[in-house]
């Protein structure tokens, strides 16, 4: 049965089954995860950032497994060879002329990625959602023609990169069309919006978002999903720091 | 009458003392005061031009308008600008440099510092990074190998022999990392200088940041009398025609903002040596005052002997006068000869500048200047003899009945 049918049938049981008959914040997360999380994936695609200085493009492989490990390859010549590993909380970065495997952690994940708007955390993030986050419903919208749920997501954990979040999620598809990340007291870091979507085993995925750094002026950076597969057999041994360096 | 003020002087010896060393204390003040400022504009002269912009520095002008993000690929074409100055009627030498933020990484711990990358041959002729090397030695041209400030080393815990990896922002706007080899100490004696720099060799930079045949500055040294404003001013055009992009050229004391309020608050100094002559000169005034209410009788009687007002006040101007040039020249003196003994010895700010960054040596030494110690001496005697004026006008009014009646 294919993914989409699940998301489907999962919806119609949520919907029907809730007392009310009414949708939940918890149920449309949970459905958004369902969507966007894959046990595994390789995908090819790349990041431009705007600035006032113009415009700069990197490309770049990446393939997941689970939920917290991934390997992002740079392929774009000023990167060429540069690589991030992440695996649970730890992050690496490899330099092809670096003896040693630079360790970002904590705090330093929230540092931008070859100066874009994004940062380490925001390209390597994974995870259950209600796992990390409290989610309320606080109503609908209608975002470039497409109904969205509004879901506003608190962190359970203060180390959360964005302790407060909202979200819009496609109400036919579940997939995010629009976000803030934001602080604690809720001013705005960040703003995401989905640009053009594709689809991917019968999911709808973001093929290419925008990115604001709002503590930045006159910069973004739209990321680029080229090709997608999912779920597809890989190798523990892809994501271990021995495979980094070599 | 000079005969009568010097006799005046001397008949009360332990005041006329008290007064003199009032002044000789300010002029003491005075040219320590200056021989410091001296001192330290010299030093942070020779510390810009050696570390920090050789005489003159050209950047490009969109750098420099995009500074404070530091913008690398707006950088200057080696080759050509070195042709062009290496040729420029007036110019000594020159040599490229860039400077740029990075992180050190050791191990699992990471801290930020400044590399300054350098064309260490043609750097002879400007820092003195050989004289200034307390370990190991300088870096050979090609090889991954770098100079650490002595500072950065002790607060790193790494020294030679060491391997640390470098991470950059680098002009194609991305990053890269490379790893080095710690050949070197220095000893910049700038504190900030040894805290937070690394050197290393120009084109290990240019391989790092992706800046072949391209520097971020060019320093530049001028022949011996030659203009600095007007050698910037044709570098600047010459270059801009060379290389087609517009060019920032300034001279040294342009570039330095406090530098440049060294320079122009010379008449700041002078106020603060009037404001010091005048509270050494109360003394003076007071102790006149005293003396002429105890001469009051005396000055009746000279009045009434036939001087005249202009000459009882040019009497007691006189005593003014010869007090304050003993006393001036005293303190001048004692003054220079502390100044000569700290400028050979140095006054160590080490631990007051330490997290200042400032372009000033730890260790200074104020330099003596015998202009400036004749100007002290001629400002304080002029000042605390015109301060006598005021008692002396007063002395002058006196009539005669009401001080020979005086008891």
């Amino acid at each position: 049965m294919s993914r989409k049918a699940i998301v489907f049938i999962l919806f119609v049981v949520l919907v029907t089954l809730s007392p009310l008959g009414a949708i939940t914040a918890e149920q449309i997360i949970s459905a958004l995860d369902a969507n966007t999380h894959f046990k595994s994936s390789h995908s090819m695609g790349s990041i431009t950032t705007v600035d006032r200085f113009g415009e700069k493009t990197s490309t770049f492989e990446a393939w997941s497994k689970g939920e917290h490990t991934s390997l992002i390859e740079f392929t774009s010549r000023a990167e060429r060879g540069q690589k991030i590993l992440r695996t649970g909380s730890n992050l690496y970065l490899y330099y092809p002329e670096a003896d040693q495997l630079i360790r970002l952690q904590g705090a330093a994940l929230r540092q931008s990625v070859l100066g874009s708007d994004l940062s380490y955390e925001d390209m390597t993030k994974e995870g259950a959602t209600l796992s990390s986050y409290r989610a309320t419903l606080l109503g609908e919208e209608v975002v470039n023609s497409t109904p969205c749920w509004i879901v506003k997501l608190e962190a359970k954990s203060r180390s959360s990169a964005y302790p407060v979040q909202t979200i819009w999620v496609d109400q036919a598809h579940f997939v995010v069309h629009k976000a803030r990340y934001a602080t604690a007291s809720e001013r705005a870091l960040k703003e995401m919006e989905v640009i053009e979507m594709m689809e991917v085993n019968g999911i709808m995925v973001a093929k290419e978002s925008r990115i604001v750094d709002l503590l930045k002026r006159n910069s973004h950076t739209i990321m680029r999903i080229e090709s997608l597969e999912v779920d597809l057999p890989l190798s523990d041994a892809l994501f271990t720091l021995e495979n980094l360096s070599w | 009458m000079v005969t009568l003020a010097l006799r005046n002087i001397t008949r009360n010896l332990r005041r006329s003392l008290l007064c003199a060393f009032a002044i000789a204390v300010s002029a003491m003040s005075i040219v320590l005061l200056f021989a410091l400022i001296d001192g330290m504009e010299m030093d942070m002269r020779d510390n810009l031009i050696k570390y920090y912009t050789g005489e003159i520095r050209i950047r490009s002008s969109a750098y420099a308008q995009n500074e404070r993000y530091r913008p690398l690929h707006q950088s200057l074409d080696e080759r050509a600008l070195t042709t062009l100055l290496d040729g420029m009627d007036g110019v000594a030498s020159s040599s490229g440099r860039i400077e740029f933020p990075l992180s050190i990484h050791l191990g699992d711990r990471s801290r930020p510092a400044l590399g300054l990358a350098l064309d260490f041959e043609r750097e002879r002729d400007f820092s003195d990074l050989e004289e200034i090397l307390t370990e190991g030695r300088m870096p050979t041209y090609g090889a991954n190998e770098l100079l650490i400030g002595a500072a950065l080393s002790s607060n790193l815990g790494i020294g030679t022999g060491e391997r640390v990896t470098l991470l950059s922002s680098t002009a194609l706007f991305s990053t890269n990392a490379m790893s080095f080899t710690v050949v070197g100490i220095v000893s910049p004696p700038v504190g900030a200088l040894s805290g937070s720099t690394l050197y290393l060799g120009l084109e290990r930079a240019q391989r790092l940041l992706f800046m072949e045949g391209q520097v971020q500055q060019m320093i530049v040294r001028a022949k011996h009398g030659v203009l600095l404003s007007s050698l910037s001013a044709r570098i600047a055009d010459q270059g801009e025609a060379a290389l087609g992009i517009e060019i920032e050229s300034k001279p040294f004391d342009e570039i330095n903002e406090l530098f440049a309020i060294f320079l122009t608050a010379r008449l700041i100094y002078y106020i603060i040596a009037l404001v010091f002559f005048i509270l050494g000169s109360t003394v003076i005034i007071n102790t006149t005052m005293m003396v002429i209410y105890e001469r009051m009788a005396e000055i009746g009687m000279m009045k009434a002997m036939g001087m005249r007002d202009g000459e009882i006040r040019t009497l007691f101007l006189l005593e003014g006068a010869f007090i304050s040039a003993a006393g001036a020249l005293v303190g001048v003196l004692v003054g220079v000869a502390i100044a000569e003994i700290l400028g050979r010895v140095g006054l160590d700010f080490t631990e007051a500048m330490s997290g200042v960054d400032m372009e000033i040596s730890s260790i200074l030494y104020p330099q003596t200047n015998l202009l400036t110690s004749v100007m002290v001496y001629l400002y304080g005697v002029i000042i605390a003899s015109l301060a006598t004026l005021i008692p002396t006008r007063r002395a002058a009014k006196i009539q005669v009945v009401e001080a020979l009646n005086y008891v």
